[in-house]
């Protein structure tokens, strides 16, 4: 009897917040979950990871001598590591020796000698380094290998181009920087009737900035 | 005695003062991302919220660390180079933060700031990308790069410049191509695309015939890409152009290539 009566009361005490909380609409909160929600902020700040440079030097165009060469590059950091570049210069092939030598008429016109070329490689800041300048003063350097393909324009024909080289970039500033550059451009080429592979040894130094 | 001296000093601290600081800003003012103010203006500030956080010398993994950023310390943020940020504390004491290390400190509301390194979540929902490729086109050598566009995880826009060098002609080729990719999660993700553009063929200088043309390409094909760290990733792609050339037959074109991409 007791056990009944109780029941009774006890369903009617339960049932009754539920027939309320469905006449009120959403259901209060009992629990407050300890999980705080994590909000990212974003964060606007500067990234450097483009460097571009104006660099000048010499380029040895086989049989044609040397010259120097100047050009622009861009490239992309894309890891610490790792970066891509493209790099546009030109150059001018001087005469041949077998044109001294004969005393006869060039060979080559005038602008058929002119040396354009362009190229796209991936770079790899290989050794990583600090220079220490005094005892105050410490500049970041990498030495750094490149590899590429890219085009040759000389002698009125473009050359499919290899290009393999090192540098070596010494950070004066988080965003100036001095370069040097040893690349070998490589292609075959048949001007003189049968092909042949060409190597032309650039030497550049160059400024680069950083932004 | 003094007196030169005295000048001497006041000249070349003047030009020290005053010459040279107007030459530096004339100078930085004119170079994208060096301007100090503007970099001032942008600076954002973070705490630390870990037991500690490195400061090494320059931005690379195995630069020393020269000091050690403590719990509740404030930091600003001043620029990021690749998985590197330059911070500066309370007391003026500048060095490079790995971002990860960035990420998990907060702000003053106490939200943690949405920096990270590049990952692999983040090369699945890419937006842009970029490659050079070299390979094989007809026979020939052949090497170009690409830019491509993601409107949607699975379908992307690329443009694409390919030279290629024969002994009989040279060519330049532009085209833009729809690629859809099959499964953008995927480590190695296939890819379907299908382009038209433009091809200019010059007939190599040694050939008496000499006359360079212009024709209309289309292409289909298809390739897989292959993520290897970071940003990075591996392309291999083959295409087959039709150029449409004024003669009775279309000439058919296959080309093979490789190369090395990134996402941004």
């Amino acid at each position: 009897m007791e056990n009944w009566y109780q029941r009774l009361v006890l369903a009617g005490l339960l049932g009754m917040p539920l027939v309320a909380q469905a006449g009120e609409g959403p259901p209060r909160q009992v629990v407050n979950p300890d999980i705080e929600r994590r909000e990212l902020r974003q964060v606007d700040i500067d990234t450097e990871d483009f460097e571009v440079s104006v660099y000048s030097g010499i380029l040895s165009i086989q049989d044609f001598e040397s010259d120097v060469v100047y050009g622009v590059r861009a490239a992309w950091h894309i890891t610490e590591d790792f970066f891509v570049e493209g790099s546009y210069g030109q150059s001018e092939g001087d005469e041949t020796s077998y044109e001294k030598l004969s005393g006869g008429s060039p060979l080559f016109a005038g602008g058929e000698r002119d040396y354009t070329f362009y190229n796209l490689s991936l770079g790899w800041n290989a050794l990583p380094g600090e220079i220490f300048i005094t005892d105050r003063y410490a500049f970041k350097s990498d030495l750094y290998f490149v590899l590429g393909a890219g085009s040759t324009d000389f002698l009125d024909d473009n050359w499919f181009t290899v290009t393999a080289g090192a540098g070596y970039r010494l950070l004066l500033t988080d965003w100036l920087a001095w370069r040097l550059d040893v690349r070998d451009h490589i292609f075959d080429r048949d001007t003189f009737g049968e092909d042949e592979t060409t190597h032309n040894l650039e030497l550049s130094t160059a400024l680069t900035v950083f932004f | 005695m003094t007196c030169p001296d005295y000048h001497r000093r006041i000249g070349s601290g003047f030009i020290e003062r005053r010459v040279l600081p107007v030459l530096l800003l004339l100078v930085v003012a004119g170079l994208p991302g060096a301007n100090p103010a503007r970099a001032e203006e942008d600076v954002a500030e973070s705490f630390v919220t870990q037991a500690y956080i490195e400061m090494r010398t320059q931005p690379g993994r195995g630069y020393p660390v020269f000091y050690v950023a403590e719990r509740g310390e404030r930091i600003e943020l001043l620029k990021r180079r690749t998985d590197w940020i330059k911070v500066r504390n309370a007391r003026g004491i500048e060095g490079w933060v790995h971002v990860d290390d960035i990420g998990r400190t907060v702000d003053a509301h106490g939200d943690a700031l949405a920096l990270s390194s590049p990952n692999y979540e983040g090369y699945t929902e890419r937006d842009w990308e970029f490659g050079v490729l070299v390979g094989d086109y007809g026979d020939t050598d052949a090497f170009g790069g690409y830019l491509g566009w993601h409107f949607t995880r699975n379908l992307s826009l690329e443009l694409a410049a390919t030279e290629n060098f024969g002994d009989a002609s040279d060519g330049t080729m532009g085209t833009l191509s729809i690629t859809h990719q099959l499964y953008p999660t995927a480590r190695y993700s296939p890819f379907l695309t299908l382009g038209g553009g433009v091809r200019e063929t010059r007939p190599r200088s040694t050939l008496v015939e000499s006359q360079d043309r212009t024709d209309n390409v289309a292409s289909v094909g298809l390739g897989v890409r292959v993520h290897l760290f970071q940003r990075m990733f591996l392309r291999l792609q083959y295409k087959h152009y039709s150029v449409m050339t004024d003669r009775d037959d279309d000439e058919e074109v296959d080309e093979w290539k490789i190369g090395i991409s990134a996402w941004y």
